[in-house]
């Protein structure tokens, strides 16, 4: 009778260890955060382009069809990592991808997009950070898309990857 | 035995330590001029986890997203604005969790509540136990 109390524990420890195990051993991202902003509106904001005299004013840009937003900068590596993949998007899907410039160097940035393409069909400048903030960004390269009813619909942060590349295009095939 | 003078030393090392406020991030440029304004301030930005480094607050965080939004906070207060509403902007965007504090709801009950149940269940094994063996 005694020992069988003793077992319990014992038990109770094997099995946290296999949860343990279990969070430990499967694909997760743990320094990526649910977004609070799945399923909601665009927020609104206006701002100046890099290419374009004219500013861009998200109450007239989106709601016309799916668009992707993409938070990048030249000094951010990850974000020359997956430019290639953006162009894809644009070019090949023939996707609206909107480029905002995030605390940069319009110099450098227009430098960079010559020697890498361009695949923003509009780039708005985010010089201090506050249009981030109101997506809810902590950490550039990230991705948002947008469907033509305003709402986002996905969001994915650090740079894309061909698995992301893919399940971007699946989206945005199915919202199309 | 320990020679007087490093004794000394130490006792002064640890005394000049006690003294020295602990260096936060907050740079002087942030500081608001009214007291009771900054106060506030520096209560919210301890209840804000820094969303890069997610283990800090963003009152000791010294990333640029931390400054971005301790930034923001002070303007907030500025404009009138009261606590509650600076939280929900915040929340807003980045979700509950970017309070260090997780509130009270549905998906955060056992989280909230599971350490009491442990406590009693731990008690009422201890209570079984001892009245098993007063009976041997």
């Amino acid at each position: 009778m005694k020992n069988k109390i003793f077992i319990i524990p014992g038990l109770v420890f094997f099995l946290i260890l296999l949860i343990f195990f279990y969070l430990l051993t499967m694909d997760r991202n743990p320094s990526e955060i649910p977004s609070n902003l799945i399923n909601k509106n665009v927020p609104n904001f206006k701002a100046d382009t890099l290419l374009k005299k004219k500013k861009f004013i998200s109450t007239v840009e989106f709601g016309n069809e799916v668009v992707l937003v993409n938070f990048f900068a030249t000094w951010c590596k990850p974000c020359r990592d997956e430019h290639v993949y953006i162009k894809s998007l644009a070019n090949k899907n023939e996707i609206r991808v909107i480029g905002i410039n995030y605390k940069d160097n319009p110099k450098k940035a227009i430098e960079w997009l010559k020697t890498l393409g361009n695949p923003y069909s509009d780039i708005p400048l985010d010089e201090n950070g506050r249009i981030a903030i109101d997506w809810g960004v902590y950490g550039i390269p990230e991705t948002f898309v947008v469907g033509s009813d305003k709402i986002i619909k996905y969001r994915h942060v650090g740079p894309i990857t061909k698995k992301i590349y893919k399940k971007i295009n699946l989206l945005v095939e199915n919202l199309k | 035995m320990i020679p007087k003078k490093i004794f000394t030393l130490i006792i002064s090392i640890f005394l000049v330590n006690s003294f020295t406020i602990v260096s936060l991030s907050v740079e002087p440029d942030e500081i608001l001029k009214d007291k009771n304004q900054e106060t506030r301030a520096r209560n919210i930005s301890k209840k804000i986890r820094c969303m890069v480094c997610q283990n800090q607050s963003i009152d000791e965080s010294n990333s640029p997203l931390a400054k971005d939004l301790r930034l923001l906070i002070r303007s907030k207060i500025k404009e009138g604005k009261k606590d509650k509403e600076i939280y929900n902007f915040l929340t807003d965007r980045y979700g509950d969790f970017i309070l260090l504090n997780p509130p009270i709801r549905s998906g955060t009950i056992l989280l909230w509540f599971l350490p009491v149940i442990f406590i009693f269940f731990g008690l009422f094994i201890i209570f079984n136990h001892n009245k098993k063996s007063k009976k041997i």
